[in-house]
């Protein structure tokens, strides 16, 4: 090995010197991926206690909550959340849920912190735009925080933000002022942090893998972080000019997404001659491949985790490889779906279905290898391979409804209903989550030294599981039976005979929201009081396990691995057991595929 | 699966090879340069959905002052791009004087496109261009002119600074003839950004 | 600066090409823009205006990134990678013209 190529490796940033460059304005990319994470967790802790409030509004309209009056006194006075404030708390529900949640945690948090170690790489290939991304995300936080006290408080336009109402101002309601401005600013700023973690991920893919690691020896979960970054790249420089010309509408009196004429809490609108179908169509050429922002990087999660507990590769690595391509591809030609009931063109409807259908095949593909390599396997069963398995289980529940709702004479009727609304959470917003619950079960010991509690764990699974079923499955019952969505309350209408499922909802939600504690729990005690972790704690093969627990700063202690072997050796003999590590030398006797099997 | 043996890596390199062979920073630009072009077509695309659906959509312009300025104001950034790919070339060939020569010329190029872009704004703000409104008719044709034109203008004067930045570090050292060339790639992407806007945001809005 | 993957960032040969050659390219560049100031005062329906420009236009960008931005010398792979993705993106966005006819067509107010 060349050894000034070598030196010249690990000199790229020299060892972090004092708690700041440590720990804040860390240029490592551990320490990045673990303030992801951190700041997902912060998010979707926030995003729950908003959807109960939500829940609670629902069932009990009139009740106050304890304790709202001092944090929102114009929106909720004497704590009774007012109608308009449903809709705030949904806004920032879905914005900090979907940005702040769905694409951070899966992606961004776990994709840095073990991207470049399964690569064999020492950190990302640009650290400094790695930092500024963190960070810059971190202000979008901030900024969208702020709409939760600014002025009469955040937004009501939903986290799709549809014109008109988001785009002509104060006048629309409460919200709609300072509230809303601040909304597209922070994702204008999200879209700039994005770009800038995509471009580091595909650079560090392509360029920095260890000598040995082609392409197609890449774990599974590397290649949908990788495939991730490239739809990410291109899905968000679309809404950063939307929501370039949202703020313009807002704030310089341009018409780009408000129509000629228009009346709003009746007064006439000095806007003239846009188009509010227009944002629609830039929010959802982001919007749908944003779905798979968020789903891709969990399929690669679980797939990587299943592996390791079934102990045997899956039945084909390539076809996984390239299904998760094609869903890249096709999430890019399918976004008319979210619009079928927008008055678009009826024939963009038949042309947007029929890829949506076909975006089914994919995914079936997929949940056919996970369930066919499952098949008569010894599964080990821990807290990361049962939530491993929960998301299949939740992907193929929510993805069912999605067969009906890909075709526009069924979405009609459901469309505004509970119906979509349970389909989302089920296959993109729980399934997601659970990839991130496995991820975190599998790889807490890796990043902190320590391991989790797995009893604990599997408490947590259980209850996480049945209760998202409970929550989830209901609205679908909710949407059949004609329960609009968006409604903060039904008193007096005819939708009252449908308040006990409601009930039932709200009461599910909140044992599972409480539930997790126990996750809380064990993460912060396993944290200071685990047991202590070993090297590879799950026998498993891939780079991330061939260095201590937690690794040093520069991953490989300045030694670059030379990988050997295809990611997912298992079932083989081995020095060690039944499996062979990556960067083994030793020769693999060629077994043929029926004898592994 | 099985592979036994190290396929693909080549002795002497701690790393695999690139499926592109080039260098980072450079294939780090490339995606920038993807992505932005799908900011500028996303923006373009909205300008041409609402000039569609807008009956009796302004067309404003004469052949003088618009139309010449926008002649000139062409000739200065392409020239500009064939200046920077001289300077490219007499990096990448050592010819440290050469690239720093041809680096400025550009840079001035790039200033005098900016300065006649400025003085075409400030003259049709005169005629009562407004963003939200004009005395032609449907104020959309100003929002997306000073939008898309705006965003170009902030990409050539950037494009600017980083060409001043990089030829300062270039002649101190500090940079390479790598990134001379990865500028020089945005330089020539700021110039096909033009070649779109010149004919669908200028040249369809001529009065006849 | 940061020189991760610094084994990558060896001076990259020069992939530009003799000056001629490139300043007959940057003639054709010039004379292409020149074309498309000439179709502008053509007395043909905007539809043919747009579609003749817009074709100018393309041929242009395409001789610029060909061999000012140097993809022609680049592996052909890259090439194929960029203009896939690029290309594929661009061409689902005109899945929204459909609409802005519609909306000329059901204007009801002036």
């Amino acid at each position: 090995m060349d050894e000034t190529s070598r030196a010249s490796q690990a000199a790229h940033h020299a060892p972090p010197q004092g708690f700041i460059r440590n720990y804040i304005f860390s240029l490592d990319h551990k320490i990045i991926g673990k303030q992801y994470y951190g700041l997902a967790l912060l998010a979707v802790l926030t995003g729950m206690v908003l959807s109960w409030l939500m829940r609670i509004h629902l069932v009990w309209p009139n009740s106050p909550v304890p304790g709202l009056k001092w944090l929102a006194h114009t929106s909720a006075p004497n704590g009774v959340i007012t109608p308009e404030y449903y809709l705030s708390l949904m806004t920032m529900h879905g914005t900090l849920m979907v940005f702040f949640v769905l694409t951070n945690a899966p992606f961004a948090a776990f994709g840095n912190y073990f991207l470049p170690i399964q690569i064999g790489a020492e950190d990302m290939a640009f650290p400094r735009f790695n930092m500024m991304s963190f960070w810059m995300t971190f202000l979008a936080f901030c900024v969208l925080m702020a709409a939760l006290f600014v002025g009469d408080g955040p937004p009501i336009s939903g986290w799709t933000a549809y014109p008109p109402l988001s785009a002509v101002g104060a006048v629309a309601g409460p919200g709609q002022g300072t509230g809303q401005t601040l909304w597209g600013l922070s994702i204008a700023i999200f879209c700039i942090a994005s770009l800038l973690g995509s471009l580091n991920f595909i650079s560090t893919t392509l360029d920095l893998r260890a000598r040995g690691m082609t392409l197609m020896r890449m774990p599974l979960s590397t290649w949908a972080w990788f495939i991730t970054a490239c739809i990410a790249l291109l899905a968000f420089a679309v809404l950063l000019p939307a929501c370039g010309l949202l703020i313009l509408d807002r704030l310089a009196g341009t018409s780009f997404f408000v129509p000629a004429n228009l009346v709003v809490s009746d007064q006439i609108q000095p806007h003239s001659g846009g188009s509010p179908l227009l944002w629609q169509h830039l929010f959802w050429f982001f919007g749908h491949p944003e779905v798979y922002i968020a789903i891709v990087p969990a399929m690669g999660i679980v797939s990587h985790i299943l592996i390791n507990a079934m102990r045997r590769p899956m039945l084909s690595h390539k076809v996984i490889i390239y299904s998760l391509m094609s869903l890249g591809f096709l999430s890019y030609m399918v976004w008319g779906h979210h619009m079928f009931v927008s008055g678009m063109n009826p024939l963009s409807s038949l042309m947007f279905s029929f890829p949506t259908l076909v975006i089914t095949i994919p995914s079936t593909i997929l949940t056919l290898i996970w369930i066919g390599s499952l098949y008569g396997c010894k599964l080990r069963i821990t807290s990361a391979s049962l939530f491993a398995l929960g998301f299949v289980s939740l992907f193929v529940s929510g993805g069912v409804s999605g067969f009906f709702l890909a075709q526009p004479s069924i979405d009609v009727l459901l469309h505004a209903t509970y119906f979509v609304v349970g389909h989302f959470h089920l296959v993109m917003g729980v399934a997601a989550i659970f990839g991130v619950f496995a991820a975190t079960y599998f790889w807490f010991p890796k990043m902190f030294g320590r391991m989790m509690n797995e009893r604990l764990g599997k408490i947590h699974f259980w209850l996480t599981f049945v209760g998202a079923y409970l929550i989830f499955m209901p609205f679908h019952y909710l949407g059949m039976a004609g329960n609009v969505r968006r409604y903060s309350a039904f008193v007096n209408d005819y939708l009252q005979p449908l308040l006990p499922v409601h009930r039932f909802i709200t009461i599910a939600a909140l044992a599972t929201g409480a539930a997790q504690i126990i996750f809380l729990y064990n993460l912060i005690h396993s944290r200071f009081r685990g047991e202590p972790a070993p090297q590879n704690p799950w026998e498993a093969t891939s780079l991330e396990w061939t260095v201590p627990s937690p690794p040093p700063w520069d991953n490989f202690a300045g030694k670059i691995p030379v990988v050997y072997h295809d990611p997912y050796q298992y079932g083989v003999k081995g020095a060690t057991g039944d499996y062979v590590m990556q960067d083994s030398p030793q020769k693999i006797p060629t077994v043929p595929e029926e004898g592994r099997r | 699966m099985g592979g036994s043996h190290v396929v693909g890596a080549h002795a002497g390199h701690a790393l695999e090879e690139s499926p592109y062979r080039i260098p980072s920073k450079k294939l780090v630009m490339w995606l920038f340069i993807m992505s932005d072009a799908v900011t500028f077509a996303a923006l373009l695309f909205a300008y041409g959905y609402l000039r569609n659906a807008t009956p009796g959509w302004p067309r404003p312009f004469h052949f003088s002052p618009t139309v010449i300025n926008a002649m000139i104001m062409t000739f200065v950034l392409v020239t500009s791009g064939f200046t920077m790919l001289i300077a490219m070339r007499a990096a990448n060939l050592g010819n440290k004087a050469g690239a720093l020569r041809w680096t400025f010329i550009t840079a001035v190029a790039g200033i005098i496109f900016a300065l006649l872009h400025i003085r075409e704004w400030i003259g049709l703000i005169g005629e009562g261009l407004r963003l939200f409104q004009n005395p032609w008719g449907s104020g959309l044709f100003g929002a997306a002119f000073f939008t898309i034109t705006g965003l170009h203008l902030s990409h050539v004067v950037g494009g600017v600074i980083a060409l001043a930045v990089v030829a300062i570090g270039y002649q101190r050292g500090r940079y390479d003839a790598g990134h001379i060339e990865i500028w020089g790639l945005y330089w020539h992407f700021v110039d096909i950004v033009w070649m779109f806007v010149v004919p669908f945001v200028y040249l369809l809005n001529i009065a006849h | 600066m940061n020189t991760a993957g610094h084994n990558r960032d060896e001076m990259s040969k020069d992939l530009s090409g003799s000056v001629a050659k490139n300043f007959v390219i940057y003639v054709c560049m010039l004379i292409i823009a020149g074309l498309q100031f000439v179709v502008a005062y053509q007395h043909i329906d905007s539809s043919q205006m747009f579609l003749r420009m817009f074709l100018l236009a393309i041929v242009e960008a395409g001789l610029a990134v060909m061999f000012f931005m140097h993809m022609g010398a680049e592996r052909r792979n890259f090439f194929v990678t960029v203009a896939i993705g690029l290309v594929f993106v661009l061409s689902m966005m005109n899945m929204i013209w459909s609409d802005s006819f519609r909306l000329l067509r059901f204007q009801v107010l002036k």
